[in-house]
């Protein structure tokens, strides 16, 4: 009995066989133009000195300029303060806009789908565009960069806050409406109580990222370490420039431990 | 006194979830509404505090129509009519004391409310009421970290803490296993008899319907198909309520055949 047991017979996917193959040929043809058009363009000459301009720069980032330390940190310190600065615009700025940008806290779809594509519009400003705006709008330096990364990360995480805010129990608004809590109440103590520590878990989240996209903000003379990066590069100070390198990898370690570390209490 | 007269409710997507229910409970009564699923037992009880709204009839609740209620007048409305849930709806992340107080915030301004500024009789209110439900010692535990009878024990202190004059409960014991559940009942039991609260209960347990009840109101596809004192009250009548001989599914169990609940 068991020998005569089939499994009921296949439909028939010669359609989508066909499909695949087709999609296939023409991601192989994509393919091949682009990789054809990059080679004819490649300098293969510049391979031959790669070596040799590799060995002339590398041993030098890894022989640091440790006399230039008090200015590297001072710079690096100001690239943290930008980015805390930013972030903590952005944690407070994105807290209504997560709310208007919530499908359950908001009535009106038409009034709640302008939310969502306000922090959309905000997230597709690159931060160099929007550094270059701000240096050029309130002067080169750190308030430049602070702005940028407020505004930049303020897109993200009132998306994220909205999300939060679509996850809580709804059932707990409703036993404060049902015991006469007027909707500031409601606020207080059913929502903020479940969104808080995922809001604050989320904010050092993009402080993390922050610092990173502060280092690089000096590059249009938005303050931090990456002004000094571009006239140490420009100078080939090596040794400066491994030294910066360093100490920037070193930072990023210690605040992302420290955060991932205060981020599982939270949540 | 809750009056209802003539009062329907149709759903805007056209079910009807109350057929011209004209009733009335008076003051201290303890009343277990009893039916199958969707018999429209959810949506009688929340009618009276209008988390949803009757569309036809009157609904009066101490002399007033409470239909017409609006912001602020039903807000206060809602101060007078606690309401218990099947899943206790405590705010997890929060102390055991803070869910009790939020019993106040109907009676409490804006502003105290949101800096936590609490008169000390609302603080002696809660903390009291909690002591009624034996729960005292779990002041400054997270909601979270209590089983479900306890949740809804503290649930009971919170309704207790807003001093309402009407206790709904939305099938409270529904979650929760059979001893567990006959202490729930027992707590609002003594709650209804000690402090006079008019009670009206959602069950679809009949021996528990039976064993606590003053009266029993049963319903089915939204409308009143029984209504009399527990006396009156056999097997017979519930078969003619579910429109289906019982089950066991039917009944929670005694107290005694379960081991109680470790806490």
């Amino acid at each position: 009995m068991a020998n005569d047991f089939r499994l009921p017979p296949k439909p028939n996917r010669t359609r989508k066989r066909v499909r695949n193959i087709i999609i296939a040929l023409v991601l192989a043809v994509i393919y091949f133009w682009a990789f054809s058009g990059v080679i004819k363009k490649i300098d293969w000459s510049f391979f031959g000195e790669m070596g040799e301009k590799f060995g002339k720069v590398i041993p030098r980032l890894f022989d640091p300029a440790w006399e230039e330390f008090e200015k590297v940190f001072d710079l690096i310190l100001e690239t943290i303060f930008i980015a805390y600065g930013g972030t903590l615009i952005a944690a407070v700025l994105a807290v209504p806009f997560g709310f208007w940008a919530a499908r359950n806290m908001v009535k009106s779809p038409i009034w709640n789908t302008l939310g969502k594509w306000f922090l959309i519009l905000d997230r597709t400003f690159p931060e160099l565009i929007l550094a270059i705006l701000f240096v050029i709008s309130v002067g080169p330096g750190a308030f430049a960069g602070m702005l940028t990364i407020g505004l930049t990360a303020f897109g993200m995480l009132g998306k994220l806050y909205a999300e939060v805010i679509e996850s809580i129990d709804m059932k707990v608004v409703e036993a404060m409406e049902a015991n006469g809590a007027n909707k500031i109440q409601i606020l207080f103590y059913a929502i903020f109580p479940q969104v808080l520590p995922e809001f604050l878990s989320f904010a050092l989240y993009r402080f993390e990222i922050d610092i990173r996209a502060s280092t690089v903000l000096g590059l249009v003379g938005a303050g931090g370490i990456g002004t000094l990066i571009v006239i140490t590069a420009a100078n080939r100070n090596w040794e400066q420039l491994g030294l910066i390198i360093i100490s920037i990898v070193v930072v990023v370690m210690i605040i992302d431990f420290i955060s991932s570390k205060i981020r599982k209490r939270l949540v | 006194m809750i009056t209802f007269k003539d009062v329907s409710l149709v759903y805007p997507n056209g079910t009807q979830g109350l057929k011209d229910i004209n009733v009335t409970i008076n003051k201290g009564e303890f009343v277990v509404i009893v039916g199958l699923s969707g018999a429209g037992k959810s949506t009688f009880i929340r009618s009276i505090n209008r988390m949803v709204t009757p569309t036809s009839g009157q609904l009066l609740v101490e002399d007033e129509d409470i239909l017409k209620l609006e912001g602020k007048s039903l807000r206060k409305l809602r101060t007078k009519v606690g309401m218990i849930f099947q899943n206790y709806n405590l705010v997890n992340r929060s102390s055991v004391i803070k869910n009790t107080i939020s019993g106040r915030l109907g009676h409490t301004g804006t502003l105290r409310s949101i800096f936590n500024l609490y008169s000390k009789e609302d603080k002696m209110k809660a903390y009291d009421n909690l002591k009624r439900v034996n729960m005292e010692e779990k002041v400054y535990s997270r909601a979270d970290e209590l089983s479900g009878g306890q949740q809804q024990r503290v649930s009971i202190a919170r309704v207790l803490t807003q001093d309402p004059s009407i206790i709904l409960a939305d099938e409270p014991v529904a979650s929760l296993d059979p001893p567990t559940s006959h202490q729930v009942m027992s707590y609002l039991r003594r709650v209804n008899k000690e402090d006079n609260i008019t009670t009206i209960v959602n069950l679809h347990f009949i021996d528990m319907a039976m064993e606590y009840a003053d009266r029993i109101i049963g319903m089915r596809d939204g409308e009143i198909v029984f209504d009399g004192p527990v006396s009156e009250v056999s097997d017979k009548t519930f078969e003619q309520i579910y429109n289906r001989p019982i089950r066991d599914e039917d009944l929670r169990g005694s107290e005694e055949n379960e081991t109680s609940e470790q806490e």
